[in-house]
């Protein structure tokens, strides 16, 4: 009798039996999905919970406060929540423009053979390897209003008659910041479309030349449509890190000058850590990430699957 | 037999372990964490090691974990810590940022520990503002008066003298910048300040010419007192400063120090740090410490130490015998002595401290009169909401440098923006 209850136990527990398989995929993949929930799930939830609570600085443990929605009523009457989407929304669409525009140049660029291609393909992608924060710091440099390249530059060049005040003119601590994020960022771009380039079948091109198609319709009509999932992968990508990024604008302008350059990012750090209103940045927080979700469900939800 | 051995084994591994965790904790020491922004700071950091070297061998099996955070990260870093219910045992906060957690009820009231020892506070510069709800919450650790330093050599060459008005100091910074190579960007400077280190510091450097001018934020009762005669002609002389060009533009408070220091700018107001780095730079035997021409000079409390109030009594008790110590009139003298800076202990014994830091009278006299006139650089009603207010106030001085705005308006609106965050 024992023998036979043991018997069974094995049978139940005996993962390597074809009806068995898909336990051993869920126990495999378990300590993963714990620590996704822990390190992503959980502090969302508390995101969640305290942006419904009028709280100044939470205390891990601490008593909840009762349930408002004040946070969200002072955010959508608040101008400066608006002036973040606006600087967000024309951070997003300029670097990924620029990121996308100067990475596939760079990605055709390097996909032709050469002299020094290997070289240059190094070179492309030599600003993703960069830490970001020593960009940045670099960055600052160049930028400096009273000693930095660019300012001179512009002045040996005829551009100006005086060095450019980067970082306290806000026209030009907006161009600052999305230049420095789009040299951060069109090298995985670069690297996104070189993969996708190659995986291009040749023989396309070659019966596009024999049909006597010019080197644009052969962009147009070979590269861009094949293109166009690597390309669309990359973008909602790209898009979420320049909605998500924080260390380029607050080492580089601070948010400032006049908010110019203060994204919702910026605005969720002020909020917590200059104002120590955590509930107000939490349902910043929230916001953004619904706005997040919105973005890339547009961009690759059922509308644009007619790229793939 | 097997199975004898399994839990032979097991037994043994049970046994270890138990002995391990019970005898673990009388055999560690006890360790106190502290971190601070000053951990390698010229002569205060110092200063700290040596108090802490003291404690260490006053209590033995006592450790203090002394930690660096960077000050431009340290208000995060500890906001963190302490909503992480994981403050370090010694906290150490600047004079602007402790009232927030102190309004939590995360400091422990300091006024027993006082009054245990005997400790009599009368005369201690700026403990006043360590006074939260009626309570005690901290050590004043430093109150300091600015200085001016500047660069007899670039001075002589321009052929001025030491200013003692603003008119004088306006005159000897535009004498004083020049473009030395003709290339079309000065590269020496009449005077310089911080505008790239946040808020706080923008209205500090900004309040050297507000309180010149006879204008302050609130008053001592804390009414918003913004929209003054005074205070537009202080905003006049701000505005002023910061677009003749006699000014470096968005720089920070290192690369403006170390400007001064390597001889590129003539005059410099600052607090007592200012020393450590002039000590380093190639312009060192050009610099002159004197009182500032911006009268009373600018001052105030700087950092204070305190103790978190939920940690267990006995690490309180040595918490507390640390702030103690560096209380003692022989850590004051040594205050002075190592780290150049005003102690504010009325029995620390001063004499003598000038014969390593010559301008040490200078910094003493300004600490005593902005000590006398109540200067402090977090305005009084206002020290809840002061990261908020100095955004408010840096933001729309520098809308009216942008913008060239008119400083009566922007008086104005300020005044009505600080009455709306002060609520």
């Amino acid at each position: 009798m024992t023998d036979t209850v043991q018997a069974g136990r094995r049978k139940f527990f005996d993962l390597a039996r074809p009806s068995r398989q898909h336990l051993l995929g869920y126990i495999l993949i378990a300590p993963a999905v714990l620590m996704v929930a822990a390190i992503i799930v959980w502090p969302l939830i508390l995101a969640i919970d305290l942006s419904f609570q009028q709280v100044k600085i939470p205390r891990l443990g601490g008593a909840s406060r009762p349930f408002s929605l004040s946070n969200y009523t002072w955010l959508f009457s608040s101008q400066e929540f608006w002036l973040a989407c606006w600087v967000t929304l024309k951070l997003v669409v300029v670097v990924t423009a620029g990121s996308v525009a100067v990475g596939l140049s760079t990605a055709l660029l390097v996909n032709n053979r050469f002299k020094g291609r290997t070289a240059a393909r190094l070179g492309m992608a030599l600003p993703w390897a960069v830490p970001e924060i020593i960009a940045v710091v670099i960055f600052a440099w160049m930028f400096d209003t009273s000693f930095g390249l660019f300012g001179w530059l512009a002045i040996q060049l005829g551009f100006a008659d005086q060095m450019i005040p980067w970082v306290s003119s806000s026209t030009a601590a907006f161009w600052a910041v999305a230049i420095t994020m789009v040299w951060k960022g069109f090298p995985f771009v670069s690297i996104m479309c070189l993969a996708g380039l190659q995986s291009i079948p040749s023989d396309y091109y070659a019966a596009a030349k024999v049909d006597g198609a010019s080197v644009f319709q052969r962009f147009r009509w070979i590269t861009m449509p094949l293109l166009m999932p690597v390309l669309g992968v990359t973008l909602v990508l790209t898009l979420l890190w320049v909605f998500r990024d924080f260390s380029i604008i607050k080492v580089l302008t601070g948010g400032g000058p006049l908010r110019s350059t203060q994204t919702l990012s910026i605005m969720t750090y002020d909020q917590a850590f200059q104002y120590h209103n955590f509930g107000r940045a939490a349902a910043v927080g929230v916001l953004t990430l619904v706005i997040c979700i919105i973005a890339s469900l547009l961009m690759l939800g059922r509308r644009s699957k007619s790229i793939y | 037999m097997n199975k004898r051995l399994k839990r032979l084994a097991l037994s043994a591994a049970t046994a270890t372990l138990m002995t391990i965790g019970g005898l673990s904790p009388a055999m560690a020491d006890t360790v106190l964490k502290f971190i601070s922004w000053q951990t390698d700071d010229a002569g205060t950091g110092e200063w700290w090691h040596s108090a802490i070297a003291e404690f260490e061998k006053q209590h033995p099996g006592v450790k203090i974990e002394f930690t660096k955070a960077e000050r431009s990260s340290y208000a995060d870093t500890m906001t963190t810590l302490f909503a992480a219910n994981q403050p370090p045992q010694i906290v150490h906060l600047a004079s602007f940022e402790f009232q927030m957690f102190a309004d939590s009820g995360w400091l422990e009231p300091l006024d027993p520990w006082l009054e245990k020892d005997g400790i009599d506070m009368t005369g201690w510069a700026g403990q006043k503002t360590c006074e939260w709800n009626g309570e005690t919450v901290c050590i004043m650790t430093n109150y300091f008066g600015f200085v001016m330093a500047y660069n007899k050599k670039l001075l002589d060459e321009a052929g001025v003298a030491v200013p003692k008005t603003y008119d004088e100091f306006i005159a000897a910074a535009k004498a004083t910048t020049k473009d030395l190579n003709g290339d079309g960007i000065a590269d020496q400077f009449g005077t310089g300040h911080e505008t790239k280190g946040g808020p706080g510091q923008y209205l500090t450097e900004m309040l050297n010419y507000i309180i010149d001018a006879g204008a302050y934020w609130t008053d001592k009762e804390g009414n918003i007192t913004i929209d003054t005669p005074e205070m537009v002609e202080g905003l006049t002389r701000w505005k002023t400063v910061m677009k003749s060009g006699i000014s470096p533009v968005d720089m920070s408070a290192s690369d403006v120090r170390k400007l001064f220091a390597d001889g590129k700018m003539a005059m410099r107001l600052d607090g007592p740090w200012l020393y450590g780095t002039t000590e380093k730079g190639t312009a060192k035997s050009d610099i002159v410490y004197v009182a500032p021409p911006l009268t009373p000079p600018l001052g105030g409390s700087s950092n204070v130490l305190a103790m978190p109030s939920d940690i267990p009594d006995d690490q309180k008790q040595l918490v507390w015998d640390f702030i103690k110590l560096t209380m003692t009139p022989e850590f004051q003298r040594s205050y002075a002595t190592m780290g150049g800076n005003t102690p504010p202990s009325p029995k620390a014994d001063v004499s003598g401290v000038e014969k390593t830091i010559p301008h040490f009278p200078v910094l003493l006299q300004t600490m005593k009169e902005a000590s006398e006139k109540g200067i402090d650089r977090v305005p009084t009603g206002l020290e809840l909401y002061y990261n908020e207010f100095s955004k408010m106030v840096m933001e729309e001085s520098q809308r009216m440098i942008i913008q060239d705005l008119d400083p009566a308006e922007v008086a104005k609106t300020m005044q009505a923006k600080a009455e709306s965050i002060k609520g």
